[in-house]
């Protein structure tokens, strides 16, 4: 568990300083994460530890951004107003992208037969 | 007496510590009983414990008077814990990577696409309905797991609360209209479906497809994780490549 926890700081600490120092404008826990997959693509392993300290986090995901979920219901007026926009691209955006996706998937794969 | 309840709540989030600990109950509270409410409803998405949970807050903070900031303050433990969360999400990619093989090309090239048309769509749609800079930036992000899209909203100076309530919001809907777009396109192969699912409707689509079946989920979570990583690293350059 500590030695796994160890691991994932390590990599969000390096991909912070990564993110720093080459003023890219990832965020630093995903360069961490994209380096941690090459370690263990190299590695060709899982740690139970690592697997055990993972899985505690990702199966809580939700949890961990319930208080920054909170913040729609506190949105500033100049927000509220664009409301009808920010809609339409959730419901219909996200329908128009899923019908798209849907297809596209469909024929990659049936091109590959 | 309820008065009295409330100066008592104003005296515990002047104490820092206790502000904390009063946040975090809160939010363990409200989200054990989401969880609760989710499972009883057989799983129906609209109850998905992240809306119990996040009405439950709301309501509590307006009765008790509580700004949002001092919550906010309050519970900054879970959102420092995004952090090595995002991290942690390499070692599910890592363990669905054989799965890649298989399904190589189709696999990336729907990501690459479908993840620009997610983000495409939303700026566009938004945009012609008159919606502006800073709006457009915190939904740009809105397919993209949540710790992945707080880390972009944060970089290309989006409005961080809204992106986290747009992105719950797209996964639901996503999960929920997906069967009509499966229907549409004819997409029976629980794989494909998966791939769709993760890419669309992120941890929330992920979490369905598992209800489904094991492959439709690892195929799911493998589109999430690409999805993510593939729009971190493109997104900011877009934004800024096209002024927005």
């Amino acid at each position: 568990m500590v030695r796994g926890l160890l691991v994932l700081f390590f990599f969000q600490w390096l991909g912070e300083w990564i993110s720093l120092a080459t003023q890219a404008p990832i965020p630093g826990p995903v360069i961490g994460m994209l380096l941690l997959l090459l370690a263990l693509l190299i590695r060709q392993k899982v740690s139970s530890d690592l697997q055990q300290s993972s899985h505690m986090l990702v199966q809580h995901l939700s949890l961990l951004f319930l208080p920054a979920g909170v913040g729609i219901f506190f949105l500033s007026e100049q927000v509220l107003a664009q409301w009808p926009a920010i809609a339409a691209a959730m419901v219909a955006g996200t329908f128009i992208s899923l019908l798209l996706s849907s297809w596209i998937v469909k024929s990659q794969v049936k091109s590959d037969d | 007496m309820i008065e009295q309840l409330q100066q008592a709540f104003l005296r515990f989030a002047e104490n820092s510590q206790l502000n904390q600990l009063s946040a975090i109950i809160l939010t363990l509270g409200a989200y054990q009983f989401g969880q609760y409410c989710y499972q009883r409803s057989g799983r129906l998405m609209l109850l998905h414990p992240v809306v119990i949970a996040g009405c439950i807050i709301a309501a509590a903070l307006n009765y008790f008077d509580i700004s949002y900031q001092q919550y906010r303050d309050g519970s900054q433990l879970f959102y420092f814990l995004l952090g090595p969360a995002t991290v942690a999400l390499a070692i599910p990619l890592y363990q669905e990577f054989r799965h890649i093989r298989l399904l190589a090309r189709p696999v990336l090239i729907t990501v690459a696409l479908g993840a620009t048309i997610a983000a495409t769509s939303a700026v566009l749609l938004a945009g012609l309905m008159g919606a502006e800079g800073e709006v457009l930036r915190s939904i740009a992000s809105k397919s993209v797991t949540t710790p992945i899209a707080l880390g972009i909203s944060d970089k290309i100076h989006g409005i961080s609360t809204l992106t986290t309530g747009v992105v719950v919001a797209t996964g639901i809907i996503g999960a929920l209209l997906a069967p009509i777009a499966f229907y549409f396109c004819g997409l029976r192969d629980p794989r494909l479906q998966g791939i769709v699912l993760g890419l669309n409707a992120h941890g929330i689509g992920t979490a369905v497809a598992f209800e489904k079946s094991a492959s439709c989920g690892a195929f799911a979570s493998l589109a999430m994780g690409l999805t993510g990583a593939f729009t971190a690293l493109t997104l900011p350059y877009a934004i800024s490549y096209f002024g927005i």
